[in-house]
């Protein structure tokens, strides 16, 4: 069982590692992603690996820029939300309570929308495209991160080595950045990854319901919403964006859980 | 009594949650960028005519003011008026479309508890074994593949290969209803199928272990009334309480299955004024669409303690 385990995490790794190759250089590889190189809806081919689109753009350098275009909003969203929970989570826990008490509050209340309901009126009154669709994704994303951070900061509070730092006249700001955080990087690293895979999906459920990441840019969300009207006789330009979108979701969770297991054996 | 007291802080929270939405959503129609009254007069309206509406619609006022007056009038079923067409009363849009959206979630829900909990006590029960493998595998896909990704593919398989079910909903509808709501309510049950199903294998692998359940066995309790009136009823509570946290799920998934599927409900008609920056209807949609979500909550929350006599006894 947890041998089994282990070799899904490291496909699943091995997979993000290629993907990343692919995002980074795939774009303009062979073909460039927003040229028209050749007739429309052609099959794969030795020049044009996955065939070409409606419009004769070559869909492998736009699959590739999908791919750039899921990890960069993963990637910025889970930054800000990493930084906006932390330093929530630190002000819940040691501000005085005139501040902690409306943070935490806010935080709670956060909870009360659903996830994507949030992202979907912040982009619906202020604008499409990458831009909102980061901004709104972290907006929904930081309030769980936040309140990870404070149930780990909580659990550390009375362990010995904080004690001796404070009995050694520890500042509140030194103990925090310098014992505490380092103590929680592991299982950030490990929940981001798997909060990932929830970003990555909300950015194409937006991009698919035509709000998020806007044509010209291809986007796997909207790649499959074109790919739909034309897959009674092309149906292979459906098929690529739904793989990767499907194969990076399942390769994420796989990796993230496999992570937190190795960084952190308790809660798993 | 103390169901009653307990009855009422649910009450109480949910209200709490909704006031928080409606601030929200108010909040965001303030912030936007864009001025309401100009957009209703239109481009070619004189500056007086626009100042006049500007009064009319009371944003001259200070926003608490404007926040007590839209909340007064969302309580009346006044939402303001569409941007577009005839201005038609946003209330009435909510009214026509608010029907499919509750239909397509209390299906999708109803239909997720029941498979999720019937497959979820059984891999439990066989565990390890190939049912339990074969259940796993299904809810392991059932999480990761995206509701958009398998619109397309049910679509595919069964109306352009086997041409089994409609393709979508349509005004005009030559079936029977039910078979127009069959793919759509799959897709939209499927997520949440998987995690209780997961989620109820845990819990009854968990409660099969307990010493009850051994008691029980030796006092030669039939293996079928064993797992469904002595583990299952006590398995299911946490798998209770995740179906209201579950329902998150279905409403985003509302707004995918309305448009592959071409649905007149609340989740089409936010996309499409979004599309058309039409506000108010964005605004009075993620305030139903919120507002439906805590009812679903609550509703969860008071089944709870009907299932669990401890926490009947506990709530005081």
């Amino acid at each position: 069982m947890r041998r089994g385990r282990d070799r899904w995490m490291i496909l699943g790794g091995l997979y993000l590692a290629l993907l990343l190759i692919l995002a980074i250089f795939g774009p303009s590889a062979r073909h460039g992603y927003l040229d028209q190189v050749a007739e429309p809806n052609l099959p794969s081919s030795a020049q044009y690996w996955f065939g070409t689109d409606q419009l004769g753009r070559d869909m492998f350098a736009r699959v590739a820029y999908g791919a750039r275009i899921s990890l960069f909003v993963g990637l910025s969203v889970q930054l800000i939300s990493l930084t906006v929970g932390i330093s929530a989570a630190v002000i819940g826990e040691y501000a005085p309570s005139w501040i902690a008490g409306p943070v935490m509050r806010l935080t709670d209340g956060m909870f009360a929308f659903p996830d994507i309901l949030l992202a979907i009126l912040i982009i619906g009154l202020f604008g499409r495209g990458t831009l909102p669709v980061i901004v709104a994704l972290a907006i929904t994303a930081w309030p769980s991160m936040a309140r990870l951070v404070k149930t780990q900061l909580a659990s550390l509070k009375d362990r010995e080595f904080v004690i001796a730092a404070k009995a050694c006249g520890a500042s509140t700001s030194y103990l925090v950045v310098k014992h505490l955080l380092p103590q929680l990087w592991a299982i950030l690293l490990a929940v981001s990854m798997v909060e990932l895979a929830g970003t990555i999906l909300a950015e194409s459920t937006l991009s698919f319901l035509g709000i998020g990441v806007q044509a010209p840019e291809p986007s796997w969300g909207s790649m499959i919403e074109s790919g739909r009207e034309v897959m009674n006789s092309y149906p292979t330009q459906l098929f690529w964006p739904c793989l990767f979108l499907s194969t990076t979701i399942f390769a994420l969770s796989f990796f993230g859980d496999g992570l937190r297991n190795l960084l952190d054996p308790k809660s798993g | 009594m103390q169901v009653a007291r307990a009855l009422v802080s649910r009450l109480a929270l949910g209200m709490v949650s909704l006031l928080f939405i409606s601030f929200v959503t108010f909040l965001a129609t303030i912030l936007a960028p864009g001025d309401p009254a100009l957009r209703l007069a239109g481009d070619k309206a004189s500056p007086e005519v626009v100042t006049r509406l500007r009064h009319e619609m009371g944003l001259d006022r200070p926003w608490p003011e404007r926040y007590l007056k839209y909340l007064g009038d969302a309580t009346h079923g006044d939402f303001g008026k569409s941007y577009y067409g005839t201005q038609e009363p946003v209330g009435a849009i909510l009214g026509r479309e608010l029907p499919m959206t509750a239909r397509l979630s209390c299906y999708a829900i109803v239909g997720a508890s029941v498979f999720g909990i019937l497959f979820g006590t059984i891999a439990g029960v066989t565990r390890d074994r190939w049912p339990d493998r074969a259940i796993l595998l299904f809810s392991t896909l059932g999480v990761t593949v995206p509701n958009f990704v398998l619109g397309p593919l049910l679509v595919w398989i069964f109306y352009l290969k086997l041409n089994q079910l409609p393709e979508s909903w349509s005004p005009f509808r030559p079936l029977p209803d039910y078979m127009y709501y069959i793919m759509p309510v799959t897709i939209l049950a499927m997520r949440p199928a998987a995690l209780l199903t997961r989620l109820t294998r845990a819990s009854m692998i968990e409660t099969l272990q307990q010493e009850f359940i051994r008691a029980a066995v030796a006092k030669g309790v039939p293996r079928f009334r064993l797992i469904v009136v002595h583990a299952l009823r006590n398995a299911i509570l946490p798998v209770v309480t995740a179906i209201g946290t579950n329902a998150g799920y279905l409403l985003t998934g509302s707004f995918v299955v309305e448009t592959i599927f071409i649905m007149p409900g609340v989740g089409r008609e936010t996309i499409d004024a979004i599309l058309k920056n039409d506000s108010p209807v964005v605004q009075a949609c993620i305030l139903i669409t919120g507002f439906l979500f805590i009812v679903i909550n609550l509703v969860v929350d008071l089944i709870l303690p009907v299932l669990d006599p401890r926490i009947r006894e506990s709530q005081v």
